[in-house]
């Protein structure tokens, strides 16, 4: 009840994008990948390679604690602005999210 | 912190020290700063010197004040940018020889009324809507008290930094979401808040977590801790909050729960029943319904929904 | 004779959200992390949306495109500045996040209730999240200068 269970949720997904978003980012540290350079790492031939490995599922996690945290954080800077507005602004997060979610998804699933 | 240099008296003042204030004028709307040249001494408070200016200079400007000495709490202003009790300014502290003006302005986040009068109702109503009293299962026994509650000197030395409060609407005024948001219930509620809840002696806490738990509660809180820095008594609001945050987070998973209550004493051997107060004790307008006060719902947010929480104790 | 009306003194959701020396404060630097979160936080977001339509061309137009795509991004300066920063602001927001993690959610690191004593410093200030603090302020740079040579592709 009450907002400390979206809250909740906002550090739970904190804790999980410390570890999900760490290791997004170590995959583009060249030489840990076998990479000539940085830009070289987002290459076809070493992103593929990432999809269709257990790691597109952190992949898909990462993309919606990503989008959960960081839209429910915006949620809450809309609700300090226009506090009465907050039904109008939980619809219009709730959507973005919703969208964005199944845009991702859809790349994961595609590129499995 | 701020504010609080034992030091700061001790040291002259700039003989003479410009103030800047903010006016306004509610019936025009005009806003504009005026200053004044005053003649300082030493041990001289901000306090003072808008006295003295308004004695012997400008009958016309409007601050509140009272007790003089940091205690009352309405003597609030913002000087050179930082929320402080005027009557606790050393003039020393703010202005130097290299620059000796001193800028008050209104508190921030407060209705300005006049000049550095600065309207207080809903600061007050946000204060109310904590609770900010003891409340126990038995209520009969709280109208008749039969002892008192037993607090051991270490429970007492929990929440004894957080009772020093003087609700005087610094922490309000410094802190950067009261800023933005209206119906933040601000760091002297939410603080006053926690320490009921961890006060031994109270027994309805999980109603005051659900006051808390609402959508501009203390999940608003951003850990800026201003609020801490200009509180003129150090309770530290900000401490409280992260700590009453924390706490309902174990509470809603489980995990915490007030285990104990202050018991009552034994009945005095020369107890007596309260006496009724004597009139002049007696409210003074008879509109004011003391029952009403005390029985009033507090309005939460739930879910998006907004629930009234009623303080009932005979169901 | 009309009494005129309060006058509302909020500085409002930019002031508040931009400027950490709103209230002018010395040896504050809590107030800074605060405003350097929410700025960075917004550039994240932001930035996040695009990467989720950005990394959605493989699935939509094929991997050609996609190299195509990043060898545009990757020769294209102000596409790198604006890498850059959003690494900086990843860095930041991580650490710091990991100190409100610790004060907000696990309530540590934010000092013990005491009785106040001269000189009066309120305990959160003395807490381990001010030392934690300092560190982030100290490595963020170290790692952000890092990531920048990894991004403008020094090595």
């Amino acid at each position: 009840m009450g907002a400390s269970r979206i809250q909740m949720w906002q550090y739970i997904t904190a804790i999980l994008l410390i570890v999900f978003l760490g290791g997004h980012l170590v995959e583009r540290l060249p030489w840990l990948v076998g990479a000539e350079s940085y830009h070289d790492t987002l290459r076809s031939s070493f992103v593929s390679k990432q999809y269709g490995s257990w790691w597109s599922i952190g992949l898909l996690i990462l993309a919606y604690t990503a989008l959960f945290h960081g839209l429910n954080g915006v949620r809450g800077i809309l609700h300090e602005w226009k506090p009465r507005l907050g039904t109008l602004w939980d619809a219009i997060i709730w959507a973005v999210f919703i969208v964005f979610a199944l845009i991702a998804t859809y790349t994961v699933a595609a590129l499995w | 912190m701020v504010g609080i240099d034992p030091k700061a008296a001790t040291r002259t003042p700039p003989k003479t020290v410009v103030f800047r204030v903010k006016r306004y004028n509610p019936k025009s709307g005009r806003e504009w700063w005026q200053e004044y040249k005053v003649e300082t001494h030493r041990g001289m408070t901000v306090l003072d010197a808008l006295l003295k200016i308004k004695e012997e200079k400008d009958h016309t400007v409007v601050m509140r004040y009272s007790c003089r000495m940091g205690v009352c709490g309405s003597c609030g202003m913002v000087i050179n940018g930082v929320p402080r009790l005027a009557c606790q300014t050393q003039i020393a502290e703010v202005a130097d020889e290299g620059n000796p003006v001193v800028t008050v302005e209104p508190l921030y986040n407060f209705p300005v009324v006049r000049d550095l009068l600065t309207d207080f109702t809903d600061f007050f109503e946000k204060h109310r809507s904590v609770k900010p009293y003891l409340l126990r299962k038995d209520r009969e026994e709280q109208e008749e008290p039969r002892g008192q509650y037993l607090v051991s000197p270490e429970e007492h030395a929990l929440m004894y930094e957080f009772t020093l409060c003087i609700s005087c609407g610094l922490c309000y005024a410094a802190c950067p979401v009261a800023a933005i948001d209206p119906d933040y219930l601000g760091p002297q509620a939410l603080g006053y808040l926690f320490r009921y809840v961890i006060d031994p002696r109270d027994e309805e806490w999980q109603m005051r977590l659900m006051i808390a738990d609402s959508e501009h509660g203390c999940h608003k809180c951003h850990y800026a801790a201003t609020c801490s820095m200009v509180c003129p008594k150090v309770v530290d609001p900000a401490q409280a909050i992260q700590r009453l945050r924390s706490l309902l987070f174990k509470y809603k998973l489980g995990l915490w729960r007030k285990k104990k209550t202050a018991p009552l004493s034994e009945k005095p051997k020369d107890w007596k029943p309260r006496k009724p107060l004597p009139p002049e004790a007696q409210l003074v307008s008879p509109d004011v319904d003391l029952e009403r006060l005390e029985s009033e719902p507090v309005t939460v947010e739930v879910d998006g929904k907004r629930v009234e929480l009623r303080y009932t104790i005979y169901d | 004779m009309s009494k005129g009306r309060a006058k509302e003194n909020r500085p409002g959701l930019l002031r508040a959200s931009l400027n950490p020396w709103l209230v002018r404060v010395e040896d504050h630097p809590e107030r800074l992390a605060f405003v350097l979160h929410r700025v960075t936080g917004v550039i994240i977001i932001a930035y996040l949306l695009l990467h989720i339509i950005v990394t959605n061309t493989p699935a939509r137009a094929g991997w050609e495109a996609w190299d195509q795509l990043m060898e545009q991004f990757g020769t294209n300066i102000v596409n790198q500045v604006g890498e850059f920063i959003v690494a900086g602001s990843v860095l930041f927001h991580g650490m710091n996040g990991i100190r409100l993690l610790l004060a907000e959610f696990f309530g540590v690191c934010i000092g013990r209730p005491e009785k106040p004593k001269p000189p009066y410093i309120p305990p959160t200030y003395r807490a381990c999240q001010r030392q934690l603090l300092y560190l982030i302020f100290a490595v963020w740079p170290i790692l952000w200068v890092f990531a920048g040579l990894l991004i403008f592709g020094v090595f």
